[in-house]
């Protein structure tokens, strides 16, 4: 077995370790407003410790069958989860539908479609159309930007 | 005959015909975009139902359900890539058919067994639904919280992913409902200071983050993918001779779908399986089964399409959806105020049974389109990724935020949806999440009224018979397997 298999039981171990940890720091009620009832903190940790019974038997599973190769991601699948945080940085600063359209161009272009026309076509008229059937119809208000601004005025 | 005047009312409501008709050619083309199934469909359309009368939201959502179910079947046959998992038992015999030269009457056979199985199931579930109501209205809460754990334990033999796989994706779903304030001492829980998070996580980011935004992320890899597609004359209905060999399939397939549907958390991919698996062990041929039997073909679509009535029965009768889809249809009814359960058919008699006959209808107007506008769709299928998951993203982002008007909601769909895809890449499944989140909060509030039911005493769940019954269901649902495979072990 590959030592990097070894990784999702380990990973989901910690995590489950690690809300233990937290759950043990929440607060606890008096025992007028619980009653016979449980704290707060003691179904997460029943949960966790469930979970971390259930990882035990994960790892003996993967001693006995060689799971699946994980192979890395090719590079569409890390720059669309970078194009996320384009998206997050594009939405804090400039404007949400900003954001949507330069990640829907980039998206489309990485994704093989060259035509520039296509993906400048694709990036404003779908953003444009989904705000003016959310605006109109649904009566929604998005967050206000460089061009919701305008808009909204 | 309050029911029936109800169900009938819908193939009088010109409006709803309209909706019904348009959302179900929207199935059929979300069904045929491989990747994008009826439970991603069901995620992004959610938002767009916010302003509709209950009745339609939830006719759009189950439309969507049941269209899309189906018209994965057309990419099965004639590009060999389900639309949706609930029909890769097509492509074992209707791709090598439709090489054969047959797609036509490939297609034919998906479209007719795929409507009996729906119309089927939905007569039971008008049935079965009530009845069950029935039951339920005597269950408190031990009754609910064992079966919840029947529900959870079900997760265990989900399609996709292993047993413990799942059961791990449930728990953490379970443990996404404590996220927010304590209901009973409002202790905040996992909130780290965020007060948006006081009320818990929205169902529909999440949602929208583990199935449509990880599948984005899936589909990324596949962009170089070259696709090709069989040539289709005409859909070709069944023959005389066809009906002969397919009857008894047909009708063992919505049996089985129908029940396997009902089942908590199983849903429209393990009920192909099976439907395939059983036409084969009945068939006088066997040898033609992988080379194109036809059998074949409607074993698998009856029966996913029987499930979809079926999973309808948990999801409105007990509010324990009976599987991904059913899930979101599950938040819908939440989101327009509609509260799942016994009191439903009580309280929103007209409601239910208007849905029921939107289902309905949605079964024959796929049939129609599947018969006359197929190589249409077949069409749809082509359309280059790099175009359409674009649009999905757009979609993703604008109706994650579209609920509450939250931008934190955008962020925690990003989150999940990047989570969705590591799960998925180490083979997790992402249903079990979201059928956990459901569960959650159900599962701790019957575990804590027990309790208080009870004095403290948990065991005395046990002493309730239809608890005890439940409890043991999950035993078995859970051990089950491994017994019986250590016996068969023991036996060689």
């Amino acid at each position: 077995m590959q030592k990097k298999l070894y990784i999702t039981p380990i990973l989901l171990a910690l995590f489950s370790i690690a809300i233990i940890l937290i759950s043990l720091q929440l607060d606890t009620s008096p025992e007028m407003i619980v009653g016979d009832s449980m704290q707060a903190r003691s179904f997460p940790i029943f949960l966790m410790v469930i979970n971390l019974i259930l990882i035990c038997f994960l790892a003996l599973q993967f001693f006995k069958n060689y799971p699946k190769i994980i192979e890395l991601e090719i590079f569409t699948t890390w720059f669309s989860m970078f194009l996320f945080l384009l998206f997050y940085f594009l939405t804090i600063t400039t404007d949400m539908f900003i954001g949507i359209m330069v990640c829907m161009f980039l998206m489309g272009y990485t994704w093989g479609e060259k035509r520039l026309w296509v993906n400048i076509c694709n990036a404003i008229i779908t953003p444009g159309s989904i705000f003016v059937l959310f605006d109109y119809v649904l009566r929604i208000r998005f967050p206000r930007g460089m061009l919701t601004n305008i808009y909204y005025g | 005959m309050v029911e029936l005047s109800a169900m009938a009312s819908v193939f009088t409501d010109p409006y709803l015909i309209a909706l019904i008709f348009a959302t179900t050619i929207l199935g059929v083309i979300i069904g045929v975009l491989p990747g994008l199934g009826a439970t991603t469909g069901a995620a992004l359309l959610l938002p767009f139902t916010l302003t509709m009368e209950p009745v339609q939201a939830i006719a759009v959502l189950s439309t969507i359900y049941v269209s899309a179910t189906f018209a994965g079947s057309i990419t099965a046959i004639l590009i060999n890539t389900p639309g949706t998992s609930a029909s890769a038992a097509t492509t074992f015999d209707g791709y090598p058919l439709a090489q054969k030269g047959e797609a036509g009457r490939a297609l034919g056979i998906a479209v007719v067994s795929s409507t009996i199985g729906g119309v089927f199931s939905i007569i039971v579930l008008c049935i079965a639904a009530p009845l069950l109501a029935r039951v339920a209205y005597e269950f408190r809460p031990p009754e609910y919280f064992a079966l919840t754990v029947f529900g959870l334990s079900m997760l265990a033999s989900i399609s996709a992913g292993g047993a413990t796989k799942n059961l791990i994706g449930g728990i953490f779903g379970v443990w996404l409902s404590t996220i927010g304030a304590e209901r009973v001492t409002n202790v905040e829980r996992f909130m780290f200071g965020n007060y948006e998070l006081y009320e818990g996580l929205s169902f529909v980011p999440v949602f929208i983050g583990l199935f449509a935004i990880s599948e984005l992320l899936v589909q990324s890899k596949t962009v170089n993918q070259i696709v090709e597609t069989i040539a289709l004359k005409a859909v070709k209905l069944p023959t005389k001779e066809d009906y002969k060999k397919i009857w008894k399939t047909i009708l063992r397939s919505c049996g089985i779908g129908t029940f396997i549907g009902i089942l908590p958390a199983e849903g429209a991919t393990v009920a192909s399986m099976i439907g395939y698996s059983e036409a084969r062990r009945w068939s006088k041929n066997k040898e033609e089964f992988g080379k194109g039997a036809i059998e074949g073909i409607a074993g698998a679509e009856a029966a996913n399409n029987a499930a979809t009535g079926g999973a309808m029965v948990p999801t409105m009768v007990l509010g324990i959806p009976g599987s991904g889809t059913t899930a979101i249809i599950l938040v819908g009814l939440m989101v327009h105020g509609l509260r799942p359960g016994a009191y439903l058919f009580t309280e929103q008699v007209d409601t239910v049974y208007q849905i029921f006959g939107s289902m309905l209808l949605a079964n024959f107007m796929f049939m129609a389109m599947g018969l006359y506008a197929a190589k249409l769709f077949a069409r749809v299928s082509l359309i280059p990724r790099a175009t359409l998951w674009p649009i999905v993203f757009a979609l993703s982002v604008i109706g994650a935020y579209a609920i509450q008007q939250s931008t934190l909601d955008i962020w925690i769909a990003l989150i999940f949806g990047v989570i969705g895809f590591f799960a998925r890449r180490h083979g997790f499944a992402v249903a079990p999440i979201a059928v956990g989140l459901i569960l959650g909060e159900m599962v701790e509030t019957n575990l804590q009224n027990s309790l208080k039911m009870f004095d403290g005493e948990w065991w005395m769940i046990l002493t309730q018979p239809l608890a005890a019954f439940f409890l043991i269901l999950a035993f078995l649902g859970l051990c089950g397997p491994y017994i019986y495979s250590l016996i068969i072990k023991q036996k060689n």
